[in-house]
């Protein structure tokens, strides 16, 4: 039977060809949509590792150039730090930490390096003591940063389970040098590892992360960019003018902008989702048009086929095993197009053409464009093959 | 001859009113897209209020400095610029210069409601490159960037969220913990016109330290206004030997030797915004070519659905053209017949897909997707429009007309299949 089925297919080659070439390209656009929209929803399902509930940021403008000298960053580092007091001694406010990469940010800082002869890549960030308990880090092993880390010898360093899965694997990192020695610079040194920490909010994918003690007491090359303030429960937006006419009167040469991190949440969801509704729009659209395409291109050649299945209704077969024919057919089809589809798509986790996309998301997406093809082309298969079925025998016979 | 064609075409589109939607609908959703997208190009890089004059404009958008081991790239630092920018205004060929700085988010609190504005700074001659379409006063002037003066020109949401839309001319807004008077008040220009765009504008001068005087890299662009389009390749000529003589003076030479940097058009200059490529190495060319590669792979699916149809349509014609065959017409008249069918079903598809696009891109900019955009139809738009969907027609009618013409006079007459 499937042999038969095949033979079917085959003879018409030149027509199923092409159908089959269009399977193929919509298997693809299906494809790109359903593995970006998984990617998204694996990655929001991901433990955060931070609460941005209540928190607000500061974004600093302190005016810096790159060829500033070390006094000028001191001076700098010195209103800062006043502006912390002054912030922190406003009764809404809980606590307040400065940092130089802070949660959803686009930008930021990312660290190469060797360690064991193994490249390691990670996030990071430069952050004042208090961070832990403005953001409500959880620290799994070890400890956060102390006031009195600046009295170390060596740079203390926090960082996340992922790093230290991708540098230590099951050994406990703490306490462990983290990259090769620079005799030149000072050495960084793990104290503690926290549950996770991932910058580019709920929609990022899971990445390497690491904080470095920022020290407002001596200029370093980490620099300052925004202050990270607890707020209590229920502040009122007013309070943002509150707070930004005192930082103002503080720091009259430096620009601010307050807005809560719930605000830099939204719009970073806009940003990341806005290209696959768009994109995911246009997607439905050409797959009505292919859906319509199909339902006609099959319609007009069952039409053309009436003398053939006539005469298999006439030789007695039955209307299923007609209606089940032209179904099969189809189903073959689809199969082509699909399979031509995975053997391309699966170039890009066998290739590693786009690293940040796991296999197990790249399967899903596989499997979900795949299910959709053949539904589409059953869905689209079936109309015409039940009014095939219906035929009369010995009109479809002396049809001409 | 055509008349004939068009009368058969309208007839057989007649004759089969599903397989006709089908067709339609699948061209005009294509041509929606490529419209919008042709829209927003348009609106991008067009001359237009307030950059009129963009076709004899160039820009420094980026600059690179490059060491051994350190690569440092963004855009250019005033500092730089007022070095090795402003001195091209001395070539016969240039009418002006103008520094200005990139769109910087700034805050304001009005009657406890909190304003969020776009401010950019820039110097007087800025006003005289960019022709805005004033509503009320003037622009700020060179003596008044010369001088200090803290004043502002605004635009109309602007002078709606703080005034409510009364006339602001001569009142003041605070802006970022500083205080304007507001001088002018012009019409939005749309974010998408990355150099000329804002909310509020304001003198260099006013700006809240001086130490952006010493910078090279960060926060600024260049505008040269030539006096004609010819005198493009001189500018930029003359400002690679510029960067040549600034390689000499760099502030961290122990670290960067190189500078790269180009005077950009509108389209190279938005090329180097979304970061694709260094000034050096990036050929318009190059992403014009990759943009139509773009159109040809969005077309490429619609193309294969139509052609499908197409193909299954002839069946339905076979004794048509068995009759014309057996009567003498050559392969190549019943090919041109085919294709011209074609494009009057894709023409028909694009008016469709550009009625549909009105309502689409007036959503859009209602939406504020695109802050500012009047995104609309025009001429250019249009006449893409028209090229796009001739070129579609032609990809999707040959295949399927030259199948047909090899049709057998006998088996067509019979009516067998293909």
């Amino acid at each position: 039977m499937t042999r038969h089925l095949f033979k079917l297919v085959w003879n018409r080659k030149r027509t199923n060809g092409l159908m089959i070439l269009e399977i193929f390209f919509s298997f693809l656009v299906v494809f790109v949509v359903a593995t970006l929209g998984i990617y998204f929803w694996d990655n929001y399902r991901q433990p955060l590792g931070y609460s941005w509930q209540n928190v607000w940021k500061v974004t600093v403008d302190m005016k810096a150039g790159n060829q500033d000298d070390d006094a000028t960053v001191a001076a700098r580092l010195k209103v800062l730090e006043r502006l912390l007091g002054e912030v922190e001694s406003l009764e809404p406010v809980e606590s307040a930490a400065a940092a130089m990469v802070s949660p959803y940010e686009q930008g930021g800082w990312t660290m190469g390096t060797t360690i064991n002869g193994r490249e390691v890549e990670a996030e990071g960030s430069g952050v004042t003591t208090k961070l832990a308990e403005v953001l409500g880090l959880e620290v799994v092993a070890g400890r956060w940063f102390r006031e009195e880390d600046s009295a170390l010898a060596w740079n203390p360093i926090v960082i996340d389970q992922d790093l230290a899965r991708t540098v230590w694997g099951d050994e406990d990192p703490i306490g462990k040098q983290f990259g090769d020695p620079d005799p030149k610079e000072t050495p960084l040194r793990v104290i503690g590892v926290v549950r996770e920490f991932r910058k580019g909010g709920e929609l990022a994918a899971r990445n390497n992360f690491m904080f470095q003690h920022l020290r407002l007491d001596a200029p370093s090359w980490l620099q300052p960019r925004s202050i990270l303030l607890k707020v209590r429960p229920g502040t009122p937006a007013a309070f943002e003018e509150e707070l930004t006419r005192l930082l103002q009167g503080v720091a009259p040469d430096w620009s601010f902008q307050v807005k809560p991190l719930a605000d830099e949440r939204a719009s970073t969801f806009r940003m990341l989702l806005a290209p696959l509704v768009a994109g995911g729009t246009v997607a439905f659209f050409l797959l009505l048009m292919v859906a319509l395409g199909l339902f006609g291109v099959l319609w007009q050649n069952l039409l053309q086929r009436t003398r053939e299945l006539g005469l298999r209704r006439a030789a007695g077969a039955s209307r299923s095993a007609v209606h089940r024919q032209v179904l099969y057919e189809q189903v073959i089809l689809t199969t082509f197009g699909v399979l031509l589809g995975a053997v391309v798509v699966i170039q890009i986790p066998v290739l590693d053409l786009v690293g940040f996309i796991r296999p197990q998301v790249f399967a899903a997406g596989l499997v979900f464009a795949m299910a959709a093809m053949y539904l589409l082309s059953t869905l689209c298969a079936f109309y015409p093959s039940t009014l095939a079925s219906r035929l009369h025998p010995a009109e479809a016979l002396r049809y001409e | 001859m055509i008349r004939n064609y068009l009368k058969v075409a309208l007839k057989v589109l007649a004759r089969r009113k599903f397989f006709t939607f089908i067709s339609l609908f699948g061209i005009s959703v294509t041509m929606l897209v490529l419209l919008v997208a042709t829209a927003i190009f348009d609106h991008s890089l067009a001359p237009q209020a307030p950059e009129t004059r963009s076709e004899r404009t160039l820009g420094i958008y980026r600059l690179t400095m490059r060491g051994p081991e350190n690569t440092q790239s963004s855009d250019p630092g005033y500092g730089f610029l007022d070095r090795y920018a402003r001195p091209l205004a001395k070539l016969p060929g240039v009418e002006k210069v103008s520094l200005l700085s990139s769109a910087q988010p700034a805050v304001s609190y009005v009657g406890g409601k909190k304003i969020e504005s776009q401010l950019r700074h820039t110097d007087g001659e800025f006003w005289q490159i960019m022709e805005f379409e004033l509503l009320e006063g003037g622009p700020f002037t060179v003596e008044d960037e010369r001088d200090a003066r803290f004043v502002a020109v605004i635009n109309e949401t602007t002078r709606r969220r703080f005034f409510d839309g009364q006339p602001a001319a001569g009142r003041t807004i605070e802006v970022d913990g500083q205080r304007f008077r507001v001088v002018g008040v012009v019409r939005d220009v749309p974010m998408l016109r990355f150099s000329s765009s804002a909310d509020v504008w304001v003198p260099i001068s006013t700006s809240k330290s001086a130490s952006y005087k010493e910078q090279w890299m960060g926060g600024f662009e260049g505008l040269i206004l030539a006096r004609d389009r010819a005198d493009l390749p001189a500018i930029k000529a003359e400002l690679q030997s510029l960067l040549r003589e600034a390689e000499h003076h760099l502030p961290d030479p122990k670290r960067y030797k190189t500078l790269t940097a180009g005077a950009d058009t509108l389209f190279e200059g938005l090329v180097h915004k979304v970061g694709l490529g260094d000034s050096d190495k990036l050929r318009p060319a190059a992403v014009k070519a990759v943009l139509f590669l773009l159109m040809l792979l969005f077309m490429l699916l619609p193309t294969l659905n139509l052609v499908n149809i197409n193909l299954s349509r002839i069946l339905d014609r076979a004794s048509e053209i068995g009759v014309r065959k057996a009567f003498g017409a050559s392969s190549r008249t019943l090919v041109g017949q085919f294709v011209v069918e074609n494009l009057v079903l894709t023409l028909l598809g694009a008016m469709t897909g550009l009625l549909l696009a009105i309502p689409v891109l007036a959503a859009l900019n209602a939406s504020g997707v695109l802050a500012y955009a009047r995104l609309g139809l025009n001429l250019r738009v249009f006449l893409y429009g028209l090229a796009m969907a001739i070129f579609f027609g032609v990809l999707s009618g040959v295949y399927p007309a030259w199948r047909m013409s090899k049709l057998h006079p006998v088996q067509a007459l019979r009516g067998r299949s293909v």
